[in-house]
């Protein structure tokens, strides 16, 4: 090839100015592969989920609501398809709403005084906040002007506190406050630094 | 148990601090610049300054023995400072790196020091007689991020080394002609260059901030940004550890850990304290603060209850306090041991993002 | 004051102090340069998991946590069409005046209304709980703001 360039109108565009060339240099530290930063998971499938909910929901029903809580944590989802993760975040979800407020913390307190209790722990977390950027806008059930007219008569009128979203949220909410008490912020830390998501 | 010696140099932060073996000099960096104090009375008054970089110093080590002084920096240098009888006197060291170094450490034998690097390697420096220069070798492999730290096997070969890819490693550092050949001991037998002793990853990962191996030099301990401690007991060489010891504490992360003796950890970061862990092979537990509470001068205001419910109301929180309650105003970047006893630490000096050194009774 | 306000604001304080544990970090791809990770985007291993704290399907915030530096994005609470102007004309106001806000990025993430960057620099200079206190007070006052505004606009 001639060094002069063939000016096609290829070349003369400027998509070029928009590659990232250090992403093509093998050794950049852009290419640092961070699933190399915890061992391999074992896969878990959507059927594995449905059953392992199917028993956690025997164990609620039976009253045994640490148990169902435990079982579910014990078994995080971190290898599988998206149906098998979300399937996982139900469960939980469920466990989560059907235990009553004044148990949290005494269930949370006896799970984290057994072995291995601060790892799941650090599961529960990770749902917590999943559950929490599950929500998107529009699904919401709200009207402009039936809200406009709640606006009027309520400084900061906000859509309904009874709204299934709401609802929901504001039970994650109070379990990320009781969380926290018990295994403190380096919890919500290694939420953070863990490349195991759930 | 005496209270705690603090000095507020200045209002910038101090990323790492050195005494002299006699502890009359101590060195702090400060943005660009090393600062030495020297202990006037009970207080330490600046003496000299180090200007030699041209970015923000990232850490800073006197050998005990001969008192040269390593720098290093963000702008890719190392620089070795030599006592003079008219001050100090820079030498450039060759470190042949194209990112910033980032923290650097005098090994016991002080023939040589480690400049960890955002390049992902680490520099062994070591002096050449017949060049007259300090020249450097590579620790490349398996490095994969930026060392965040560097630290020393009692042996002078040895080096553990934490960094951003979330994994703690000790490796081999022996250089020809200048260490005698180590004794094998449970790290390894043979160590050429870059033999790689160890390798260690937490489950939650998290970069690791500090590294230090035991007094012994038999295990190793580091720091994650995890909020974790991990205690590392290997067997012999090839072979898996026999024991691997992490306590994920409620804590926010530690910045530096140093060993107090065989069985003690202390650890400072985020919490702006220090916190001591006990134990062995079998367990390590935190065991609680270094700072005793209710320490004098440091009263709460007093507030008023609508206030206090309000402020709880408004923003989830139960106190309005513009000061800390320890003694540090901010993260703890470095401790280290200051005096020692036997082959217990019996006390510690701290230096923190707020300015401040201050000397601990362990 | 809200029910649920008072457990979100507390969420969102303690998930900002655990991300708020910055340090000084020197880039790995520019020679000689530091840069705010979270931005640069540069260096996968030193950027953390983005957490997500939401109290409903329009009130969230965003926490993308890195190494040395660490983006805050709100949404607030717009509840019509009035709102929705509000809040544009509101944040736009704001960020216009960024440079003396420190820690106000210019322009806010997708999906959100206004995003703040803070770095090492500032938890260095300026006093990690404060910080805190800044976001969660200006999340209660954006508030009141706009249902202020849109009463003197009715």
């Amino acid at each position: 090839m001639s060094i002069i360039q063939q000016h096609t109108s290829a070349t003369l565009s400027d998509a070029w100015r928009t590659i990232n060339i250090d992403a093509l240099t093998e050794d950049s530290s852009l290419n640092f592969d961070t699933s190399t930063l915890h061992p391999p998971q074992p896969e878990i499938s959507e059927a594995e989920v449905r059953q392992l909910a199917g028993q956690v929901r025997q164990l609620l029903r039976g009253g045994d609501p640490e148990g169902a809580l435990r079982g579910c944590l014990e078994t995080p989802v971190y290898n599988g398809e998206d149906a098998a993760k979300d399937a996982h975040m139900q469960t939980i979800i469920e466990v989560l709403q059907s235990i009553k407020a004044s148990d949290m913390s005494p269930l949370l307190k006896s799970i984290y005084g057994t072995e291995g209790g601060s790892e799941c722990l650090d599961v529960l977390m990770k749902y917590i906040y999943k559950g929490m950027a599950a929500v998107h806008p529009g699904n919401a059930s709200r009207s402009p002007t039936k809200d406009a007219s709640q606006g009027f008569s309520q400084v900061g009128g906000r859509p309904g506190a009874n709204e299934p979203a709401t609802a929901a949220m504001s039970v994650l909410l109070s379990w990320h406050e009781k969380v926290v008490e018990v295994a403190g912020l380096g919890c919500i830390g290694r939420t953070m630094t863990d490349c195991r998501r759930v | 148990m005496s209270p705690p010696e603090v000095h507020h140099l200045f209002h910038n932060p101090i990323v790492d601090h050195s005494f002299s073996a006699d502890q009359s000099t101590l060195a702090v960096t400060r943005e660009t610049t090393v600062e030495l104090y020297s202990k006037v009375g009970d207080a330490f008054k600046l003496k000299d300054e180090l200007k030699g970089h041209d970015k923000t110093v990232t850490s800073v080590d006197i050998a005990p023995q001969s008192g040269r002084i390593v720098t290093c920096s963000q702008d890719r240098n190392a620089l070795v400072w030599e006592p003079s009888p008219t001050g100090y006197k820079p030498t450039l060291v060759l470190l042949r790196i194209n990112r910033a170094a980032t923290f650097v450490r005098w090994s016991p034998s002080e023939t040589k020091f480690a400049v960890g690097s955002g390049d992902r390697v680490i520099a062994v420096c070591y002096f050449e007689e017949e060049n007259d220069w300090w020249v450097s070798k590579h620790l490349k492999k398996p490095i994969r991020s930026t060392i965040t730290s560097v630290a020393w096997h009692p042996n002078s070969v040895l080096l553990a080394a934490g960094s951003t890819d979330a994994h703690a490693r000790v490796l081999s550092s022996f250089i020809k002609g200048v260490d005698p050949r180590p004794p094998a001991g449970v790290w390894g037998e043979r160590l050429p260059f870059n033999t790689v002793c160890g390798e260690y990853l937490n489950n939650s990962a998290g970069w690791v901030h500090s590294v230090a191996f035991s007094p012994s030099g038999d295990s190793l301990a580091f720091a994650a940004h995890d909020s974790s401690i991990t205690v590392v007991y290997p067997t012999g060489p090839d072979q898996p550890p026999r024991a691997v010891v992490t306590i994920s504490s409620q804590m926010l992360p530690f910045k530096s850990l140093l060993w107090s003796a065989e069985d003690e950890i202390i650890a400072a970061g985020y919490d702006c304290e220090a916190f001591r862990f006990q134990g062995s092979e079998a367990g390590w537990q935190l065991t609680g603060t270094i700072e005793s509470k209710g320490r004098p001068g440091l009263e709460q205001r007093e507030e008023s209850a609508l206030n206090m419910f309000r402020q709880m109301d408004l923003k989830g929180k139960a106190k309005d306090d513009t000061q800390l309650k320890t003694v540090h105003q901010n993260t703890v970047t470095m401790i280290r041991p200051y005096e020692t006893s036997g082959d217990r630490v019996t006390k510690f000096s701290s230096s923190g993002v707020d300015g401040r050194v201050v000397i601990w009774s362990a | 004051m809200s029910q649920s306000l008072r457990p979100y604001l507390q969420c969102v304080r303690s998930s900002l102090t655990a991300a708020l544990t910055l340090s000084n970090f020197a880039s790995q791809t520019a020679e000689r340069h530091n840069v705010p990770e979270i931005e640069a985007q540069s260096s996968p291993e030193v950027l953390l998991t983005p957490l997500t704290i939401a109290r409903n399907e329009n009130e969230r915030v965003l926490i993308e946590p890195s190494i040395n530096s660490v983006r805050i994005s709100i949404k607030i609470k717009q509840a019509d069409e009035i709102e929705h102007i509000l809040v544009h004309k509101f944040t736009r106001f704001l960020t216009q005046r960024a440079e003396s806000f420190f820690i106000l990025r210019r322009k806010p993430i997708k999906g959100y209304d206004i995003t703040f960057l803070i770095t090492n620099f500032h938890t260095e200079e300026m006093l990690k709980h404060k910080l805190v206190d800044f976001i969660i007070q200006f999340m209660e006052e954006v508030d009141k703001e706009i249902s202020e505004m849109k009463l003197f606009f009715d």
